[in-house]
């Protein structure tokens, strides 16, 4: 399949473009983020600092030390042992994908019953990004599951901040137009530039930053393509295997040359999804215990 | 054969293979029935999982064979690119080998 190089957007379109970053911009209608977050970042900064502290610092906040030793438990980055105070999930994870873990519960927390699937594909692609970075050697491991974990922020932003938007595109979606070109219609971007976009409003590393933004578009990544591609590749593993629900029925369109860039073969294709399936197994029971405390949650007043 | 996290755990049910804690000791042998003590141990030394003989609980999203198998050639409908169609044989074959592993240990 070649992909249709769009057209210079239509003034209209550009006109949305630059509301939809305005509004990113000031983060509108977006949870903002916890104080603690920027406390932490100055915290970090300061090299007189230890670990030691900052696992203190966090400890105070009871929501978000349950929010992070309930992720770090999660089976998608697969510790042997269950992680059970703020040091140890610091250790394991560092500090970078702690901060990431702390900010993104926050956003993955406006989303409904009825979304769930998105956060379960999301978690899903971080479990089979780790593997996938493993496989090939590629450093830091972890931080690529979290990159895996945001790959669709942008959808979770759009659901949450542009509901009349999103309404439109899935109107668009349904009448057969495929969902990437659906955003950009409607938007005149797509979920992948609005998660890297944030991202970067975020000062969270390049190397994320550039994984997401070009998960669909991995023509166009230059430092991080290995990372984008293993996004790219996670992504149509876990739509294969049925894991979780996005706006695609099927399969997401899908770029052989990212076997290229990784340097991957069937044969390994093959033992990544072997790994994945106990991964997939485990998660399960983490997804469902996160549905039924959302469906009892809405139903209270 | 079932893996269950530590909350599923009942006393009475069998272990199917050894339990091991995160350096490798076995705590707990093949065959052996739980007691309470046990699974209470299990979580004060950070077991996440525990593979236990039979399926004693009956897990409401979990497919048959039949229904993985129709949802995977739903999923792959109207594909006919060669690298994708690979993918879904890895797949086809990674399920008859679950299910074939599920019914032969149980």
């Amino acid at each position: 399949m070649k992909n249709i190089k769009q057209a210079s957007l239509d003034p209209d379109l550009s006109e949305k473009r630059k509301e939809v970053k305005k509004k990113l911009k000031k983060l509108e209608g977006l949870p903002s983020l916890p104080p603690i977050i920027q406390r932490l970042n100055q915290m970090i900064e300061d090299e007189r600092t230890s670990l030691h502290q900052i696992a203190e610092l966090i400890e105070k906040d009871q929501v978000i030390t349950t929010k992070i030793l309930r992720l770090a438990n999660s089976a998608f980055y697969g510790f042997p042992r269950k992680v059970s105070t703020v040091q140890q999930a610091m250790m394991l994870l560092g500090l970078n994908v702690l901060k990431i873990l702390i900010m993104t519960s926050s956003i993955f927390e406006f989303i409904h019953k009825e979304d769930i699937g998105l956060w379960e594909h999301s978690i899903g692609v971080a479990a089979c990004s780790k593997i996938i970075a493993e496989k090939i050697g590629l450093g830091d491991a972890q931080e690529i599951a979290t990159a895996g974990l945001l790959h669709d922020l942008g959808r979770v932003v759009i659901r949450v901040i542009f509901k009349e938007d999103q309404q439109k595109i899935s109107d668009l979606i349904s009448q057969g137009v495929d969902p990437l070109s659906a955003e950009k219609k409607i938007l005149g971007i797509d979920h992948a530039e609005i998660g890297a976009f944030l991202m970067a409003q975020w000062n969270l590393p390049e190397r994320l930053i550039e994984a997401v933004a070009f998960h669909h578009n991995l023509e166009n990544s230059k430092k991080f393509r290995k990372e984008a591609s293993i996004l790219h590749l996670a992504d149509l593993l876990v739509h294969a295997r049925g894991y979780g629900k996005t706006p695609y029925e099927g399969l997401p369109p899908f770029e052989v040359r990212a076997l290229k860039y990784l340097g991957l073969g069937w044969g390994e294709i093959k033992e990544i999804l072997f790994n994945l399936e106990p991964r997939l197994y485990e998660l399960k029971f983490f997804t469902e215990e996160l549905k039924k405390e959302i469906s009892t949650e809405n139903r209270e007043p | 054969m079932q893996r269950l996290p530590l909350s599923y755990l009942k006393p009475g049910m069998k272990t199917y293979e050894e339990v091991y804690d995160a350096q490798g000791r076995v705590l707990c042998g093949k065959g052996v029935e739980l007691t309470e003590e046990m699974i209470k141990r299990f979580y004060e030394l950070g077991v996440s999982y525990v593979t236990v003989e039979g399926t004693p609980v009956k897990l409401p999203w979990e497919k048959s064979l039949e229904e993985e198998l129709s949802e995977l050639e739903k999923r792959f409908e109207g594909v006919n690119d060669e690298n994708l169609l690979q993918i879904k044989e890895i797949l086809k074959e990674l399920l008859y080998e679950k299910y074939q592993a599920s019914l032969s240990r149980s």
